[in-house]
């Protein structure tokens, strides 16, 4: 199955997903501006960018081995949180001139204990993410940005003002409007672009300047609304779960013929299905709000699950799917709780549904592609 | 009471016929310690019958994770139970383990996830809990605690429960005892509204006055077991913490019991009379029991003279609540459920919490050795353990990762842990 997209545009933003450094980065570097990395969807990172930083997410990609990173975590910890630990102990990040956490979950907040230990990055700063999305928890997480708007300005030595705030949500909330379209484009019948494909283009939007990315991603979507769509899949389906960010992953899914229409997951459209409120006249509370509440919530989040089964209920309806893929990594106990709930509302829908682990890194690519053909089978379809 | 609801009792009824049986026995057979160990059984009981009683007339009561302030429930007179005791019977074995764990493989959640929380969700799902009038999670220690609030929340049988849970936040400072403490201000609101129980702040001010002598008592306790030989086993601290933060917290005939026990272990301290003779290595086991801790602990201390001086469960912070004004006393309970219960303590924030704890325990308490069991729960403390490492090897204490599930015996055989522990301490020189 193949879209066949072939401009330079989509070529570069393929790439970038591909790698951890890239061209855009380098250049950034070099007119002298300084790069943030990060973990989590859940990271404020309008406010990195409003400090004249780019904010970097961090990854695993092109890691060999967790042979370094096993001296710090054990076995029981998830390969992502290794992998990309790893891969900063190999020196892959020494790009970064901040590294700003969250508590996004047991085994990835633990990298910050490392980090400080290990690296002498000039910047470090952690922030607690509420575990509840009510107004009390916006207040506190707002008290957290200005901690950390605080913090940033003592290390750059000047003012991060609430324009500059608010420039870097409105990029950031137009790198969102246009995934939506990039989305929108995957609702028809005959898709112009393949679920692999969309991966990469979001991944991308983590590691290059949003301007840059705009730019690139608005080329793309000029390609693709005069593109050949795809046919020849057997079932439209979503993909559900938590870190993904290799487009491998999914090409093996596609390749079986269930095409990947739409998704739930961190690299996904739970980043930029709602836009951060540009009309707030306190733009750290409207970060605040976005992030605690307003956007598609992750199940680190308590109480949400009604909310998060009718963001898949709508999914579903959106784009038509056949059957979702719910995927994990091992160890994850986010989603592997998730599972449970989930389960009983798929059943309760009579929907069709896959339930995967997983490892971060490709691997197990026979099973995957088995497990997948089967449940395919069972979809009947095209 | 319908066959769902008897059902949903049977194990609150065994668990009361287990520990009547044990009372029964240790009467007739009087030993030196039992009035020790019989009050906090006779807690459980007491707990437990209140819930038959309100399900019997219809009182509203609650179930409700372990670190929430049990002085709050008390002052507003409100039954409640840990929803995930039943796993290990409240400290005896629990005869349907293995049943129970086989049944929870066949449910859809990961089997590489804290074998205690999933087994609490199997409870539900089987009915075998009873089903309370409102229900109080938790967000922290870890991933799964969260995980597992949200599922037997959202389970078809518990979806009418009125839920409520604290967020508890990553610092320990004044501004999170602040936010925690209006949390808790918060959750009195709601429990007023669904269970239609008063609240009265003279009442809790007395209730928390009372707990704040069960702390300090515990605290004199904790500093006794400083002592060499050690005064009492590894039991005790964890009826310290049970008797705080279960049915009794802030009732006087606790605080009698704590009275109890620091007279007899000045006693034994005086005396050089230790309950566990023979003590050859002292011991921090870094996290919580296992439920089979009778059998490996008394193991330990039989075969090689080891004796738990500290461990998770047993170490707090033990802090006084000034009882000034409802903000003080709120603010005081945030910074107790913030700071005094196991793995709450340590796994939430940084790591330096475990190191901090470990290095204190270790100086403090004549620690020879530190055992991190690696429960596979615990990923925060799995991805710590090269600090904790580290740090014990600072303080030049040997240090033993197991990596063992702690309610699950299938993932790693008592055998396999025990030889583990043998090969460790013959190594160490150790015994």
């Amino acid at each position: 199955m193949e879209a066949g997209l072939q401009s330079p545009a989509f070529k570069q933003l393929w790439e970038t997903a591909q790698s951890l450094g890239n061209p855009e980065i380098q250049k950034w570097k070099e007119s002298g501006k300084k790069v943030a990395g990060y973990y989590c969807s859940a990271m404020p990172e309008e406010l990195i960018a409003a400090a004249g930083m780019l904010p970097f997410r961090i990854r695993g990609t092109g890691s060999q081995g967790t042979d370094l990173a096993d001296a710090f975590f054990s076995t029981i910890n998830c390969t992502f949180s290794r992998h990309s630990f790893n891969q900063a102990l190999r020196g892959e990040f020494d790009f970064l001139d901040a590294f700003v956490m969250l508590n996004s979950c047991d085994n990835v907040r633990r990298i910050y204990d490392h980090w400080i230990r290990q690296f002498e990055t000039p910047f470090t700063h952690f922030l607690s993410l509420p575990k509840k999305a009510e107004q009390a928890q916006v207040e506190f997480f707002r008290q957290e940005l200005a901690l950390l708007k605080g913090h940033l300005e003592e290390h750059l030595g000047r003012e991060i003002s609430p324009d500059d705030i608010r420039e870097a949500i409105r990029l950031n909330n137009e790198t969102r409007r246009l995934l939506r379209q990039l989305y929108e484009l995957r609702k028809s019948d005959a898709p112009p672009i393949t679920g692999a494909d969309t991966l990469a283009i979001v991944v991308a939007s983590t590691a290059m300047p949003k301007a840059r990315f705009n730019e690139l991603l608005t080329e793309v979507l000029d390609e693709l609304h005069s593109a050949e769509g795809i046919t020849d899949y057997r079932a439209r389906l979503m993909l559900v779960g938590g870190i993904v960010d290799d487009p491998g992953y999914v090409n093996v899914i596609e390749d079986q013929g269930g095409l990947v229409v739409t998704d739930s997951i961190c690299f996904g459209s739970r980043n930029f299905w709602v836009d951060v409120d540009e009309s707030d006249a306190d733009p750290l509370m409207a970060l605040a709000s976005y992030y605690v509440r307003d956007r598609p919530s992750c199940p680190r989040t308590f109480g949400l699950h009604e909310k998060r089964a009718d963001y898949i209920r709508d999914m579903i309806d959106q784009f038509h799917i056949d059957g979702i893929i719910f995927q994990r990594l091992t160890f994850c106990d986010v989603w592997g709780f998730e599972q449970f709930p989930l389960t009983n509302d798929l059943k309760a829908w009579d929907f069709p549904y896959l339930m995967m682990d997983r490892e971060y890194m490709l691997s197990a690519v026979g099973q995957l592609r088995t497990r997948v053909q089967a449940f395919l089978e069972t979809l009947g379809g095209r | 009471m319908d066959a769902k609801t008897e059902k949903s009792l049977e194990r609150t009824r065994e668990d009361i016929a287990v520990y009547t049986s044990i009372i029964e026995m240790m009467e007739m057979a009087p030993g030196e310690m039992n009035h020790l160990y019989m009050p906090t059984m006779k807690n459980m009981i007491r707990q437990s019958n209140r819930i038959i009683e309100c399900i019997e007339t219809g009182e509203p009561f609650a179930a409700s994770s372990f670190s929430n302030p049990t002085e709050i429930f008390t002052a507003m007179d409100l039954a409640w139970y840990f929803p995930f005791k039943q796993a290990f019977a409240g400290g005896v074995p629990n005869p349907h383990m293995m049943d129970d764990l086989e049944g929870l493989d066949s449910m859809a959640v990961s089997s590489d996830i804290c074998t205690l929380v999933r087994l609490a969700l199997y409870y539900v799902d089987k009915g075998l809990l009873p089903k309370p009038t409102v229900y109080l999670g938790i967000v922290e220690p870890c991933d799964g605690i969260v995980g597992v609030h949200e599922a037997m929340r959202t389970h078809p049988d518990w979806r009418d429960v009125p839920t409520w849970a604290p967020d508890t936040i990553y610092w320990g400072d004044e501004r999170a005892f602040e936010y925690m403490g209006n949390e808790f201000k918060d959750m009195v609101r709601f429990l007023t509204e669904h269970t239609g129980k008063q609240f009265d702040l003279d009442r809790l001010r007395e209730v928390v006055e009372e707990s704040n002598k069960q702390y300090l008592l515990w605290q004199e306790h904790a500093e006794l077991k400083r002592a060499v030989p050690c005064p009492h086993s590894y039991l005790m601290g964890m009826q310290c913490f049970y008797q705080t933060n279960f049915e009794g917290g802030g009732k006087p005939e606790v605080t009698r019991w704590f009275n109890d026990l620091v007279a007899d272990a000045e006693k034994r301290i005086e005396e050089n009379k230790p309950e566990v003779e023979n003590q050859k290595i002292r011991i921090l086991w870094f996290d919580i029991p296992p439920v089979w801790f009778e059998e490996l602990f008394g193991w330990m201390e039989q075969e090689w003279g080891a004796i738990i001086v500290m461990d998770m469960v047993s170490f707090c912070p033990y802090e006084l609540i000034d009882t000034t004004s409802e903000d003080t006393i709120f603010k005081g309970l945030a910074r107790r459920v913030m700071m005094d219960p196991p793995m709450v303590r340590q796994a939430r924030g940084y790591a330096d919490n475990f190191l901090n704890d470990l290095t204190r325990i270790v100086r403090d308490y004549k620690i020879d050795c530190v055992i991190w069991p690696g429960h596979i729960g615990h990923k925060d403390g799995a991805a710590s353990v090269s600090l904790m490492r580290e740090r014990c090897r600072q303080l030049d204490v040997p240090f033993l990762h197991i990596g063992m599930d702690q309610f699950d015996k299938r993932y790693m055989s008592p055998d396999e842990v025990k030889t583990r522990i043998s090969q460790f301490f013959t190594a160490m020189g150790l015994g």
